[in-house]
Formats: structure tokens, C-alpha cells, sequence
């Protein structure tokens, strides 16, 4: 039993030799790797899979026994200081390591035949193991130090990954706007590592733990300095973790190609915050100030995550968004104490989501064909629809993972959201209504992002029969745009194709212009490709679908209450869990513990139901059956058009969906303040530079030359000018004697 | 031990052998090239023969120790010495210094004097790292001037006459308040000048006159460090030289400041440097953000470059104001890791460059496809030169912040804003390596390029590449690997402050 946890620093390093052979191979003999393609993809997968089995050894050990384990090695030699390496095995580490294995795993098979067609098929397995690497390192870290170190490095496979089509405009500048977001968060995980060292002394751990504990009571005048230290430890998390200041990266990072997205973003990666939280939160329990700092941190986040995700337009932004609320619910639950039901909602939710991505990403893939493969079209829902006839093994997985996330009662998520909803109500009721609220606009947005994919008609097609494409474009728009550069590149395709002016086109039934320029508009794939259909992916990418289709339906047992039978091995872990880390702090085990058989978590479980069925069926009503749908929106259209007043519920819809597309205008306002300002700085300083010091320089050379040459003339050795000058002096002399 | 004058060899042969060059016949530059190439191999492997069986590194003292007289009448001798301090130094100056011989394989124009320049060069900053008399240093100091101004103004780009000039002006003038530290230090207090760099620690001077010795150093230093706002000969000189003397001066002469600063300033100047340490991390503190943000705005991505060194220097006058011991070890890092990625990043533009024929950032893009190899490296030195964990420039700048967090010598509150002021240049510094790496590398094909058919980078410059990304990564990962070296040295200089 020993011996297994001394070998647990095998686990991070296990994928380490592919990558390395894979990277040296890709640099130097690039054809040569090149032709291999696919063999190396084999050893990658089988790796991460033996460290999946390790993890898993390592987590029944766990179970049984409860060790913490700890092993360190030097890392610098210095008298005063001394930096060391080491691993942790706690339940904590052995969770997200099997964790992000077994996505892991899935990710890489799905990514397989995702990518197989791309030319940097090779690089992209390259960057997924050093992540996976790198996100295995964090995880077992065991001082702030070495969490700082892979912390970085996720973020640079972030980078990588998400820059990885790079030629593409939008995602260089998105790779770059994660990375300094990140980075942001970054600088306070450092000032914070920093502060915490310069008043403990330490950076491990569990000398952190009980210096902490033994000392901030006692201490007055340090506890404000902890308390920013604290604060800024969590802004690390804050970034990391996509919450509310420094979100703005996550939509962006959807550039990257799907896998990406389920793993870092989505399961994994951002997940880090949350962990990172846990991992610290002895130390934030003494900081009550920032405990509901970060329950508030948490709310704002799930609740803006939810409305921003109403009405976008993009697949992946929207489930982008969701994860983002998402995360808001693990970092309110990580405030208000229950560290059970954030990690809880942390595992069932990485399975969903990573269900989820999966699911758009096969989607995207069987859309790519019919509609070009550029990703405003192709994971655009506004040409979807009616998926569910040509790719029914997708529609139910995804379906699954969408009442999962939505809470609905077998499925993974309801266990989890169910927790932290009845921990916040009793928290605070503040807290408990905006949660609730948010259910139930999760269901909704869930369910929206479903119908438009899944449910009505093929749009791209009818588009090309019935020639109204402009008016589902436009209907839709109206519920999932604004006016927006869409709109804009189609008024400028449409006065130059065929002058149609732009208002016209709000009239959704113009045939002839219309067609004109709809023909326009998809001329190389609606000429060549009229008649094709999307069809289901491979089975290497279902696979890992199903798999996680069977994670969705049965994780959420290991959560559960009940003393029914229902007893996975891993209750235990999570109890076991609870009781270790946190026995005084976890202020709502005895009221999760109380509700176990009670008649409260019925109403609770009731309640939070009811809400997700309620937001489930309003998305039904506004996108469900597409012909009543659209039929409802040409006269709403027209009623709009004819009526200058609107009424009141139209102009709030409005004002929501221009909020929600334009992302809570939270970019713009960071590209006005900070990317103009950083730019006017950097002019300023630049000017400051070449002006003020360099000139001063100049200046002083000038200064010189000019004075040489001033002498040079003066001893020019002309005699005549010497008589001149000579002559000169002399007769001013005489003038003024007299 | 033996009595061989293994210091003496190391400083002659190559300034001696280059001599040779121009008696080699004229039958193009491939036997010039060899033979430089040779030369700088057979000296970096004496070196490394030298070090490794006749240095013990345990021992902080000086060691290899050479005294002769050279000038009777002001008592000038030929004193040579290492100690692991230097040690690092003249083992990065001889790396760096091979790989730019290397680098410069294109140069066609003029060869013979070219690689001549070069071992000139290589044998000043030899002999400066070892010198142990302060006019003898102050004569390397000089000497290494010469070399770098014909480098520039011969091999140059447009303005390097400009940017000579400029370089020339700036040095000359900070080396006269040098020679007047170095008199003033010499002819004090003794009857006979005394210039033994082992005596004058010893020797106590009344405070105005050790802070107005210390200030003349510290111009020199600055000068050539730089430090703001002594830094404006810097983007010009990078921006116009050729890049094998780029990777020079980066690499290298820039750590003459530094060293210097170490050396003299803070072994012989004790009190002095106690009071100016303040000062000195304040200035580090500003360069950092300052040199990063003029960097942000910067065009033409050479000069971009440049600045970001001169921002990474920043690092180093942190940590040698915070008199600490990790602070000045994190320097000591921070000169070696910078050595390497400076002068790497200073290559890879170089290669970029030449190949393009662009300088200005806006006018590129979409450049890796036809060059993934550059876009490779580039993209990985630019992550080392932004401290990503796992290479040098992470452990040094994390040192160097321990460092300055552990410091007794100053208040919390100003410790916690220089701290912050130093860490917002951490956000700063991916801003402008990452913008420039997406203007330059990332977009769509380029079409109005001068060149078209763009050749990646071949086996010689991967070979380079591969040669410095190996001691960075490996200092990143184990970074013993060079704190070994010098923390017995740094506890011995640091002992001076510490009993005070």
C-alpha cells in the first residue's frame, strides 16, 4: 500500500515520453512524424489510460485507508530558502485525478477522429498530453509554488490550444486576450504566494494550514494583510476560473477546436479555481470577509453567466457562458462553506459539460459540409435545426446532457445543483433566490440551445427551397442578435449584390430579393452541396459520447443521501473527504445530514425541479415547435413593424437579448478602458521616451556639434576675417571709451 | 596544483589566433569561418578543461590566481583570478560567444576583419570577468568598446552609423566617470596606488567620498546595464547591428553592467551600496514598467526586443538592491537566463528579419506557415522571456521576488509596493511578447512581401537554437544547476552587510 503512493509521482510524468518524442519528431523530421499520424496517437491514449488505472488504485486506497500522503524533494539549495517539489495524495487529488483522466481519455479518442483530417493532427496531440501533463502536476502539487508552476503551464497549453488554427484572426487575438487574462489572474496567485510566504514562512501546505489557523485569530493588526493576501490568491482563481471581472476570456477561448473546449474549457482548466479554492479552503475559513467575497463573487458570476448565454448565436459561446454559471455555483458554494457540493457540482458538471462539448462538437462536425467551415457558420444554431433526424445518437446524448446540466431529477447535475441550492437558501436568502432564479434560466437557456440545434427543420435547407432564409435569419436574430456585424455584413452583401436596402429586409417576404441574395451568400456550398444532408459522426467519436452518457446518468449516484442501497464506493470517499478536510468548517453537514431521509430535501428537490421544468418549458414555448414559432414571429414581426409602440414586454426582450448578445457590454467596456488605455500609456511612455530622455541626449549632442562648429568658423584660419573681427572690436572699442 | 597560467591562455588565444586570421588566404570565407569557429571551440572546451579539474567549487575564494608586474611605476599588474561568481560569467561568455560566431555565417562582406572583431571581443569580456585589478578591469571595459563600435558601424543595418555613434558616445561617456572611480579609488589614503581588487576590500573611505566613488561607478554601469534613463543607445543599436553582434551585446555586455555592479559596487563600496539600495530597487521597479510599456509601443520589432531586455534588467538591479542573499543569487539567475533568451530572441528576429526584410510590426503576419520552425522557437523563447514556469527566466524572476519579500533592510509597506509595481510588469511583459508574436506569426499569408519565398530555418540555426534552449530549460527545471555555484560565493560578499 506504501509503495503504490511513493511511485504516485509517476503520474504526472507518465504522458511526459510521447509528448517529448512527439514534439522532438514534429521539430526536427517533421515528415517523417508526420507519416505516422495516427500510430502516435495509440501511445498518448494508452499512457493517460495507465495513469488513469494508477489513480484509480490510488483512490481505493484512499477510500480504505485516508492517508494523506506526502513526499518532497529539493528543489534549490539555498540556507534561508529553499523551494521543494513534492506530491500530495489527499481525496482531493485522487478525485481530480481520476477526473481529469478519464476525460482526458475520452477527449483524446473523440479527438482522434475530430481532427484526424486537420494538418496539425500531430501538434494538437502534442499540446493536449503536455496539458494533460501539466493539469495532472496541479493537481498533486503540494506547496503554492508548485501550483503556481502548473498553473502557468495550463495556461500556456490554453494559449497554445486555443491559438492552434492560427491563422485565423479572431482566435491569435483570443488566444492572446486568455493568456493576459490569465495572466492577470496570475499576478495576484504570485502576490498572494508571496504575502502568504512573508507572513507564515511557508509555502506547504499543511504548515499554511496550521499556521494559519493558530495565528489569524490571535493576530490583529496581520489579519488585513491576510485578508489581501487571501483576496488575491482568490483573484488567481477568479481568472482561472472564468468568474466575473475576468470572465471575458472563456467565449473567446471557443476559438480552439471542440475537444479543447470540453477538456480545459469546460471540465478541467477552469475547474483549477474551484480547486485551487478547496485546496486553500482551511485557510479562507478564517476570513470571513472573504468567504462571502467569494460567495458574492460566485452569485454575480452564475447569474450574469446565465444571461449572457440567452442569446447567443454560437453553439459553443452559448455552452461557453453556461460554464461559466456554472462555475459561478461551485465558487458560491465554495463561499458559503459546502466544499462537498462544490466538488460535488465540479464533477458532475465536468461530465456534462464535456458531454455537452462533445455532443456541438459532433454537431458542428455533420454541419460542417452543408455550410462551409468557418465557424460563424458552421456552429452558428441559427442554421441548425432539425438535427435530430440525421444524427440521432447525438441528439440523445446531448439531449441527456442538457436535462443533466438543466436538473433534472436521474441525471447527474439535478444531485449536485440540488445540494448547493438548499445550502444557499439556508446561507442566505439573498444568495438562495438568485440561484434558484438562475436554475431555472439555465433550464431555459439549456433547453433553447437544444431546440434550435435539435428540433424543427433544417434550416440551411429550407433556406435554400423557400428562399426565407432572411426571415428565420431575421426572426431568429431577433431572439439570438441584435444588430450586430451579422446583420451589418449582410446590409452591406445585400446593397451591393442586389440593392435591397436595408430595411427591406426586415419584411421577411420578398422572395425575389431575398433569393438573390441568399444565392450570393452560399454560393460555394449551396451550388455544389444542395442536396446533401448532415450525417451522424463516426463511431470514434460516439464512443466517447456514450461513455460519458453513462458518466451523466450514474455520477450523480455518488452524491446521494439516501440509505436506500444506492452506496457507491465513493459516498464514502466524499463523506471521508469532509470529515478530514473540513470537520468544523463544512457549516451545512449536519443539515445535509439531517435532510438525508427527510422530508426537506423532498421539498427542496420539488421546488428546484418545478423551476427547471418551468424554464424548460418557457424555452419550449418561444422555440419549440419551429412552424408555430416562426408563424408567432412573422406576426409578431409584422405587429412590430406596424406598430411603432411596442409593447412593454417586447422592449424588455429587446433590451435583454442586445444585453445578452453583446455580452453584458463588458468587453466593450474593457476594450474602451483598458486596451485604449494600455495603448495611449504605451504611446505616451513611447513619445516620453523618444521626446524627453533621447532628446535630452540629442540635445546635448547637438548642443555640441553646433558649438564645434561655431568654433570651427571662429578658427576657420582666414586672415581676413581675423582683420574683420580684429577691425571690429577695435573701433567698438574706441566708440565706447570716449 | 599546477602553476600553468591557464587565465593568461584563456585571455590571449582568441584576441592571438584571430590575429592569424589575416594571414589565412584569401579564398572566401569558409576557412575564415572554421577556423573562427575553431578557435571559439578549442577556447570554450579549455575553459570547461580549466574549470573542472582546476577550480574547486566549494571554495569561495579566488582562485587560478596569476600576478605579474606590468607597469612598475603605478604599481599596474597583470592580476588575474576567478571566483564562482565570475565563473557563470565567463562559462556564458564563451557559450554565447561560439554560438554567435556560428550565428554570423551569412556575413560574406569583409569576413576576415568580422570574425577578428568577434575574438577580440571575446577576449576582452574574458578578460574582464577575470581581471582582478581595477585599471585592468577598466582596460577591458574599454577595450570591448572598440570591437562593438566597428561591428556596428561596418556591419550594420541603415543608421548604423547613427546608432554607432550614439552607442559610442553614451559608453565613452560613462567609462570617464568610471576611470575617475578607478583613480580616485586607487590613489586614496596610501602613499602608493594600490589597484588590488583584494586589497581595496579592505579598504574603508570616509562616506561622501564612497557614495560620490559609488555614484561613478554607477553611471558606468548604467550606462552600459542600462539602467533608465541611460537605456536610448540600446533600441538603436539592437535595431541597426547584425545579429550575431546582437547576441553579443545582449547576451553578454550587458551582464558587464550587472557584474560590475556586483564586483565593484557592492564588494568594495559596502556602506554606500546599503544606502543606495533603496534607490536602486526603485529604479529597477520603474525600468520594469517603464521599459515595458515603451516596448508596447514600439513598431519595429527589434527595438521591441530591446526594450524587453532592458525591462528583464530591471530584474537584476532589484535583486542587487535588495541585499539579500536570494536576491543576489536571483541577480546572479537572472544574468545568466537572460544571457540566453536575450540574445536567442535577438537571433530569431534577426533570421526573421532577414528573411522578410520587414521590420515593422503592422506590415506582418501570417509568417508561420511558411517558417514553423521559427514560429516554434520564437514562440518558445518569447514564453521563457515572459517567465512560464519550467525555464530560466521564471526561477530567476521568482527568486529575485523572494528576494526582495525577505529583505530586512526595508519597510513592509514599501516592500509591498514595489512587490505589486514589479508583478504588474508581469502582466505587461505578455502583452507586448504576445502581441508582437500574433502580428507577427499569426493572421492570414502575407502578399505584399518584398521576398516571397521565405526558407525556414536550416540545420545550422537549429542547431543554435536547440544548443541555448537546452541550459534554459534545464535551469528552469533544476535551477541548482547554477545556484550551486554561486550561493557560498554570494554568503561571503553578503557577510560584509550583514555584521554591520
Amino acid at each position: 500500500m506504501e509503495h503504490t503512493y511513493q511511485y504516485a509521482w509517476v503520474i504526472p510524468l507518465l504522458p511526459l515520453p510521447v509528448i517529448m518524442s512527439m514534439g522532438f519528431g514534429l521539430f526536427l523530421i517533421p515528415t517523417a512524424t508526420k507519416n505516422l499520424r495516427r500510430i502516435w496517437a495509440f501511445p498518448s491514449i494508452l499512457l493517460l489510460s495507465i495513469a488513469m488505472v494508477f489513480s484509480l488504485h490510488l483512490s481505493i486506497q484512499q477510500i480504505n485507508g485516508s492517508s494523506i500522503y506526502q513526499y518532497l524533494w529539493s528543489w534549490t539549495i539555498n540556507n534561508d530558502f529553499s523551494l521543494e517539489f513534492g506530491y500530495l495524495v489527499d481525496p482531493l487529488t485522487s478525485i481530480m485525478l481520476i477526473l481529469i483522466t478519464t476525460v482526458g481519455i475520452l477527449v483524446l479518442i473523440y479527438s482522434d477522429d475530430y481532427m484526424s483530417h486537420d494538418e496539425g493532427y500531430l501538434r494538437f496531440f502534442v499540446y493536449i498530453s503536455f496539458f494533460n501533463t501539466s493539469m495532472l502536476g496541479l493537481v498533486t502539487s503540494s506547496n503554492l509554488i508548485q501550483i503556481y508552476f502548473f498553473w502557468e503551464l495550463v495556461g500556456m497549453c490554453s494559449y497554445l490550444l486555443i491559438g492552434f488554427w492560427f491563422t485565423r484572426p479572431i482566435a491569435a487575438s483570443a488566444c492572446q486576450k486568455a493568456f493576459v487574462t490569465n495572466r492577470v489572474g496570475d499576478f495576484g496567485l504570485l502576490l498572494g504566494i508571496l504575502g502568504f510566504f512573508w507572513i507564515t514562512g511557508s509555502l506547504e501546505f499543511r504548515d499554511l494550514f496550521k499556521i494559519a489557523n493558530n495565528w489569524i485569530p490571535n493576530n490583529g493588526i496581520n489579519s488585513l494583510l491576510t485578508t489581501l493576501c487571501a483576496f488575491l490568491l482568490f483573484l488567481g482563481a477568479v481568472a482561472k476560473s472564468a468568474q466575473f471581472p475576468l470572465h471575458v476570456w472563456l467565449p473567446d477561448a471557443m476559438e480552439g477546436p471542440t475537444p479543447i473546449s470540453a477538456l480545459i474549457h469546460a471540465a478541467t482548466m477552469v475547474a483549477a479555481g474551484i480547486f485551487l479554492l478547496a485546496r486553500l479552503l482551511p485557510l479562507f475559513i478564517s476570513l470571513p470577509w472573504i468567504m462571502s467575497f467569494i460567495s458574492l463573487i460566485g452569485t454575480i458570476t452564475l447569474f450574469l453567466g446565465a444571461t449572457l448565454a440567452l442569446a447567443q448565436r454560437d453553439i459553443k459561446r452559448s455552452l461557453a457562458y453556461s460554464t461559466m454559471s456554472q462555475l459561478g455555483y461551485m465558487m458560491l458554494a465554495l463561499g458559503i462553506g459546502s466544499y462537498q457540493a462544490a466538488l460535488f457540482h465540479l464533477i458532475t458538471h465536468a461530465y456534462s459539460k464535456a458531454l455537452l462539448f462533445l455532443g456541438s462538437g459532433s454537431v458542428i462536425h455533420s454541419m460542417e459540409p452543408l455550410v462551409g467551415y468557418s465557424p460563424d457558420k458552421s456552429q452558428n444554431m441559427v442554421l441548425m435545426g432539425g438535427l435530430r433526424k440525421y444524427v440521432p445518437i447525438t441528439r440523445t446524448t446531448f439531449l441527456c446532457g442538457t436535462l443533466s446540466l438543466c436538473g433534472i431529477p436521474p441525471l447527474a447535475c439535478f444531485w449536485s445543483k440540488d445540494e448547493i441550492l438548499s445550502n444557499s437558501w439556508l446561507y442566505s436568502p439573498f444568495f438562495g433566490i438568485i440561484a434558484s432564479f438562475t436554475a431555472g434560466l439555465t433550464a431555459f437557456y439549456m433547453f433553447r440551445i437544444y431546440l434550435l440545434t435539435f428540433d424543427g427543420y433544417l434550416r440551411v435547407h429550407f433556406q435554400n427551397y423557400s428562399s426565407t432564409k432572411e426571415g428565420s435569419l431575421y426572426s431568429i436574430s431577433l431572439w439570438g442578435k441584435s444588430i450586430s456585424k451579422g446583420v451589418n455584413r449582410d446590409f452591406v452583401l445585400s446593397t451591393m449584390k442586389s440593392g435591397v436596402s436595408f430595411f427591406s429586409q426586415n419584411i421577411p417576404k420578398i422572395p425575389a430579393n431575398t433569393r438573390n441574395k441568399i444565392g450570393s451568400f452560399s454560393t460555394p456550398f449551396g451550388a455544389k452541396n444542395t442536396f446533401v444532408y448532415p450525417h451522424e459522426t463516426g463511431n470514434t467519436m460516439l464512443f466517447p459520447l456514450l461513455i460519458l452518457l453513462l458518466f451523466t446518468l450514474f455520477i450523480g449516484s455518488i452524491g446521494i443521501h439516501f440509505d436506500n442501497g444506492v452506496k457507491d464506493n465513493r459516498i464514502l470517499e466524499l463523506t471521508i473527504l469532509s470529515k478530514w478536510l473540513t470537520p468544523s468548517i463544512n457549516l451545512f453537514q449536519e443539515n445535509s445530514n439531517s435532510s438525508i431521509n427527510s422530508y426537506e430535501f423532498l421539498t427542496n428537490a420539488i421546488s428546484s425541479v418545478s423551476l427547471a421544468i418551468f424554464g424548460l418549458f418557457i424555452a419550449y414555448i418561444f422555440y419549440g415547435s419551429a412552424y408555430s414559432f416562426f408563424q408567432n414571429l412573422n406576426f409578431q414581426n409584422s405587429l412590430v413593424k406596424k406598430n411603432p409602440k411596442k409593447s412593454f414586454l417586447d422592449e424588455v426582450k429587446k433590451k435583454i437579448y442586445s444585453w445578452s448578445y453583446n455580452r453584458g457590454y463588458i468587453d466593450f467596456f474593457y476594450t474602451r478602458v483598458f486596451i485604449l488605455g494600455i495603448r495611449k500609456l504605451a504611446e505616451l511612455t513611447h513619445f516620453f521616451d523618444k521626446g524627453v530622455i533621447d532628446g535630452i541626449t540629442n540635445g546635448v549632442g547637438l548642443a555640441g556639434f553646433c558649438i564645434g562648429e561655431e568654433i570651427k568658423y571662429v578658427g576657420g584660419g582666414r586672415i581676413s576675417s581675423y582683420l574683420f573681427f580684429f577691425l571690429c572690436y577695435v573701433s567698438l572699442f574706441l566708440f565706447f571709451i570716449p | 596544483m599546477s602553476y600553468f597560467p591557464w587565465l593568461t591562455i584563456l585571455v590571449v588565444l582568441p584576441i592571438f589566433a584571430g590575429s592569424l586570421i589575416f594571414f589565412l588566404p584569401h579564398k572566401g570565407n569558409k576557412i575564415v569561418r572554421w577556423y573562427t569557429i575553431a578557435i571559439c571551440l578549442l577556447e570554450f572546451l579549455l575553459m570547461t578543461y580549466a574549470f573542472c579539474y582546476h577550480f574547486q567549487l566549494e571554495d569561495p575564494l579566488i582562485q587560478l590566481k596569476e600576478d605579474s608586474k606590468w607597469i612598475d611605476v603605478f604599481d599596474f599588474h597583470w592580476r588575474l583570478g576567478i571566483d564562482p561568481l565570475s565563473l557563470g560569467s565567463i562559462l556564458l561568455t564563451g557559450f554565447i560567444t561560439t554560438l554567435a560566431t556560428l550565428a554570423a555565417w551569412p556575413v560574406t562582406r569583409n569576413s576576415q576583419l568580422f570574425y577578428f572583431l568577434m575574438l577580440a571581443m571575446y577576449s576582452g569580456q574574458i578578460g574582464l570577468f577575470s581581471s582582478r585589478d581595477l585599471l585592468l578591469f577598466f582596460i577591458m571595459w574599454e577595450l570591448e568598446l572598440i570591437p562593438v563600435y566597428l561591428l556596428l558601424s561596418m556591419w550594420g543595418g541603415k543608421r548604423r552609423l547613427y546608432s554607432a555613434t550614439k552607442f559610442i558616445l553614451y559608453t565613452a561617456g560613462g567609462s570617464i566617470f568610471f576611470l575617475i572611480g578607478v583613480l580616485g579609488m586607487g590613489l586614496y589614503g596610501s602613499n602608493e596606488p594600490g589597484l588590488d581588487l583584494e586589497r581595496l576590500i579592505n579598504q574603508s573611505y570616509p562616506t561622501t567620498w564612497e557614495i560620490l566613488l559609488y555614484f561613478g561607478f554607477l553611471i558606468a554601469y548604467a550606462v552600459k546595464l542600462p539602467i533608465i534613463p541611460l537605456h536610448t543607445w540600446l533600441p538603436y543599436t539592437h535595431g541597426e547591428a547584425h545579429y550575431s553582434t546582437c547576441m553579443l551585446l545582449a547576451g553578454i555586455l550587458l551582464k558587464m553592467g550587472a557584474y560590475g555592479l556586483i564586483r565593484v559596487n557592492m564588494e568594495l563600496l559596502p556602506h554606500a551600496h546599503y544606502l543606495f539600495s533603496p534607490w536602486l530597487v526603485i529604479i529597477g521597479a520603474v525600468q520594469i514598467i517603464y521599459a515595458a510599456s515603451t516596448s508596447l509601443g514600439q513598431r519595429n520589432f527589434k527595438k521591441r526586443i530591446a526594450y524587453s531586455s532592458v525591462s528583464h534588467m530591471g530584474f537584476i538591479i532589484i535583486g542587487i538592491g535588495s541585499i539579500t542573499n536570494i536576491g543576489l543569487n536571483g541577480a546572479i539567475l537572472q544574468i545568466l537566463s537572460h544571457g540566453f533568451i536575450g540574445a536567442t530572441l535577438f537571433f530569431l528576429a534577426g533570421t526573421a528579419c532577414d528573411r522578410m526584410r520587414l521590420v515593422y510590426l503592422e506590415e506582418l503576419g501570417g509568417i508561420s506557415i511558411p517558417m514553423p520552425k521559427i514560429f516554434t522557437m520564437f514562440s518558445s523563447f518569447s514564453m521563457a522571456s515572459l517567465a512560464l514556469p519550467g525555464m530560466s527566466g521564471f526561477v530567476a524572476e521568482l527568486v529575485v521576488f523572494f528576494g526582495l519579500i525577505t529583505s530586512p533592510k526595508f519597510m513592509l509597506m514599501p516592500k509591498m509596493l514595489i512587490t505589486f509595481v514589479m508583478a504588474i510588469g508581469m502582466i505587461l511583459t505578455p502583452i507586448y511578447l504576445l502581441s508582437m508574436l500574433r502580428q507577427m506569426f499569426y493572421g492570414y499569408k502575407l502578399f505584399h512581401v518584398p521576398n516571397k519565398n521565405f526558407v525556414d530555418s536550416g540545420p545550422r540555426e537549429l542547431f543554435l537554437l536547440i544548443c541555448i534552449f537546452l541550459p534554459v530549460i534545464g535551469i528552469g527545471i533544476y535551477p541548482d544547476l547554477v545556484l550551486s555555484l554561486s550561493v557560498d560565493r554570494v554568503e561571503v560578499l553578503l557577510s560584509n552587510y550583514y555584521t554591520k
